[in-house]
């Protein structure tokens, strides 16, 4: 089920995984033991296609992960150090969302049945944020295994997880080894259910140095400090004792297709509002902030005739400007804390989609934010900003804004100074689409038509062509490890 | 190493020879331009090192294209050895410009087409510099950076129309109907960007040579790190 030869992974000159060897049979229950650093959440993300091996092969049922990971993703289930939880959505609102995205039949029946298995039935309109550490840890199993996939890694499932919810997760993962699936998990606890008549591989610096059953839970402990202080020990060959797993490997194909594409943009989006709807955080601070900046600009001017017209253009997009960063800062900021990226990216979904999907879920809070803005600056500034040529610039500005915002933010996102990076990436960038926006905006008030104001116009929608052209070819590098 | 050595040191010694040779020509070859005098002359620092801010950018630009499509370090080390040079030489040609307009139109400074995009693709690669000391992952920043180094590129061009179309005071060098320069001076002028360019190369190879040790002294730190742990 899970063969990987000769890997390695480096990060700048350090090698996280230095020529691993391993073969985990289908059914069989491996767990994966090493001291911190030893590789082993690198050997799981590049197993999950969350990252890309250095060298070395990897296949998951027979695929390739670099050239079918769609497929790939479709078959693995992934627990990760982090839960991939939206905290703003309920647990069954994120059950809802995964099971869109992997396109589950009959997800409600699905939803319903793992809730109850990983006891959250009673919960399951309560918003994850409001949950223990244990729920939210149980949530995220239901998450991994919805699309009941044939092969599931765990990355310290037990990390935090008092005595109940420990054995609530030992008889699920218990369940799925008997329903055939295929088990990799790390685990720090030697000494534990876990790992005791078990095949145990034992990683130290990137090598595996023990790969056998561990069945003699008193010596165990004892041969892995030797193990792992003592450098490398030769691995003894590893039984594939379970047979074939019964899981079928025949899922449907994930190539993209129309439909599947546009059912995964309108999932994230709707996952976007939902979260949005529930706590209104990212709307309100744009709001409050454009509307301010309104009244100071109006405030500190205070101009009238045609003074007042020649500056309401370049006031009102210097606000859509400023309030945009805010709330893209904001929106990519809700969806790295829990690892939300990481949830989308493990689901075999284009990542086309992901970028369609952010960007309209910006796109629809920005338009909502100038909903309120371009009245009040027609009443501040006195200028009939409600004109159908003045509404498109707005849209056509807006549009190339959320694209160009969207991909930006996902990088800022990743920096050290977050917060102070996405306007110094985002504004010098925004050069051309702010000037035509603003000049096209002032020929529209001075009374031309849409048709009359040219060059501005063309730049707007070349400007869109190009840079989403660009975010799709590359926000894909953008978001994967 | 000691044939790079080599070269590098050729390539030094001719830039510097060159660069002397350009100074000589730009002040006592090239005529007095009739209308604005002697500050014309900074012209011909201050296009060649246009020329080669530009140029650098461009190097950028397709430096982190190939390695988004090869995931190989050599072009990143060029693309963020380019974007640096190109950086400096785009300071160079912002502070000769605003030399040049003060006695020219009156002030340093002016939201010119010129000028503007000048201004632009300085902060877009002051950002893009920005950035790769922001990010932790070294591959992850040699991504981002190549993501934004296309992205900073691409509408580059849009910037110049739009800013173009919006104002434009900056004298016309180059038009439809050719350089509005006599033979020296376009002789001088093409000896000045040769020899800019020149410069550009010696120092992307210097650059990148010198990235190339740090990489290296990364790797032996943590070889040194790894085999005091052992020792333990």
């Amino acid at each position: 089920m899970i063969a990987v030869s000769q890997l390695t992974k480096s990060f700048g000159p350090r090698q996280a995984l230095a020529g691993v060897d391993v073969r985990v049979a289908p059914g069989e229950c491996v767990v994966l033991c090493g001291p911190n650093g030893a590789g082993k959440t690198t050997l799981l993300r590049i197993l999950a296609t969350l990252a890309r091996p250095t060298s070395g092969t990897v296949r998951i049922a027979g695929l390739d992960p670099a050239k079918a990971g769609a497929d790939v993703r479709q078959r693995i289930g992934f627990l990760s150090h982090r839960t991939l939880l939206y905290d703003d959505l309920t647990a069954e609102q994120n059950l809802a969302f995964y099971a869109r995205m992997y396109a589950i039949p009959e997800p409600q029946a699905r939803i319903d049945e793992l809730l109850e298995r990983v006891g959250l039935t009673a919960r399951r309109h309560d918003l994850v944020r409001t949950f223990s550490r244990g729920m939210q840890q149980r949530l995220a199993v239901a998450r991994a295994v919805l699309h009941r996939p044939a092969v599931v890694l765990l990355d310290e499932p037990y990390t935090g997880l008092d005595p109940l919810a420990a054995d609530t997760l030992t008889a699920l993962l218990a369940d799925l080894t008997g329903e055939g699936c295929t088990l990799l998990l790390t685990s720090h606890n030697l000494q534990s259910d876990v790992t005791l008549n078990r095949r145990v591989v034992v990683l130290n610096r990137g090598r595996i140095v023990y790969d056998a059953p561990h069945t003699d839970a008193s010596t165990f402990p004892a041969l892995y400090r030797e193990l792992v202080g003592g450098g490398a020990v030769s691995g003894q060959q590893s039984a594939f004792s379970r047979q074939p797993s019964a899981i079928s490997n025949e899922h449907p194909a994930s190539s993209i297709q129309l439909p599947g594409f546009l059912r995964h943009v309108w999932a994230i989006v709707g996952k976007d509002l939902a979260a949005e709807l529930h706590t209104r955080e990212i709307f309100s601070a744009m709001f409050v902030f454009a509307v301010l900046a309104m009244l100071i600009f109006s405030f500190a001017l205070d101009l009238r005739g045609a003074l007042a017209q020649a500056a309401a253009p370049g006031v009102l997009w210097a606000t859509i400007a400023f309030a945009g960063t805010l709330g893209l800062s904001r929106s990519m900021a809700r969806e790295q804390q829990t690892g939300g990226i990481e949830g989308l990216l493990l689901a075999p979904v284009d990542r086309a989609a992901l970028f369609f999907g952010k960007a309209l879920g910006n796109l629809a809070l920005m338009l909502a934010v100038e909903v309120v803005l371009i009245p009040l600056a027609m009443v501040m500034f006195d200028v009939p900003l409600l004109r159908g040529g003045v509404l498109l610039t707005a849209l056509l500005g807006t549009v190339g804004y959320a694209a160009v915002g969207t991909l930006l933010a996902a990088i800022a996102v990743n920096t050290r100074a977050r917060e102070v990076m996405l306007p110094i990436l985002l504004l010098p960038l925004l050069t051309p689409l702010l000037i035509a926006a603003v000049k096209a905006t002032g020929a529209l008030l001075d009374g031309a038509a849409w048709a009359e104001i040219g060059g501005w116009g063309q730049i707007l929608v070349v400007y869109n062509l190009l840079i989403i052209a660009v975010a799709l070819l590359t926000f894909g590098y953008v978001i994967e490890e | 190493m000691r044939k790079k050595g080599l070269v590098n040191g050729v390539l030094a010694g001719l830039s510097i020879l060159m660069f002397l040779v350009a100074f000589g020509m730009v002040f006592f070859y090239a005529p007095r331009e009739a209308t604005m005098g002697e500050v014309q002359r900074i012209f011909y620092f201050h296009v060649a090192t246009a020329w080669v801010g530009f140029f650098g950018f461009f190097i950028t630009f397709l430096g982190g294209a190939v390695y988004l499509a090869t995931n190989d370090r050599r072009w990143d080390i060029l693309a963020f050895s380019s974007a640096e040079i190109g950086l400096v030489f785009i300071t160079m040609t912002l502070v000769t410009g605003m030399l040049w307009a003060k006695p020219a139109w009156g002030t340093y400074w002016t939201w010119e087409p010129r000028l503007t995009i000048s201004a632009v693709q300085w902060l877009l690669y002051v950002a893009y510099i920005m950035l790769r000391g922001s990010v932790l992952s070294p591959e992850r920043e040699a991504r981002f950076a190549a993501v934004y180094g296309i992205a900073a590129f691409v509408t580059v061009p849009l910037s110049w129309f739009a800013i173009r179309w919006w104002r434009t005071i900056h004298p016309q060098i180059v038009s439809g109907e050719g350089m509005a320069l006599t033979a020296k001076m376009t002789t001088t002028l093409l000896f000045s960007l040769a020899t800019f360019t020149l410069m550009y190369v010696t120092l992307l190879r210097q650059r990148i040579q010198l990235e190339k040790t740090k990489d290296q002294l990364a790797t032996l730190r943590l070889q040194h790190e790894q085999a005091g742990h052992s020792d333990l």
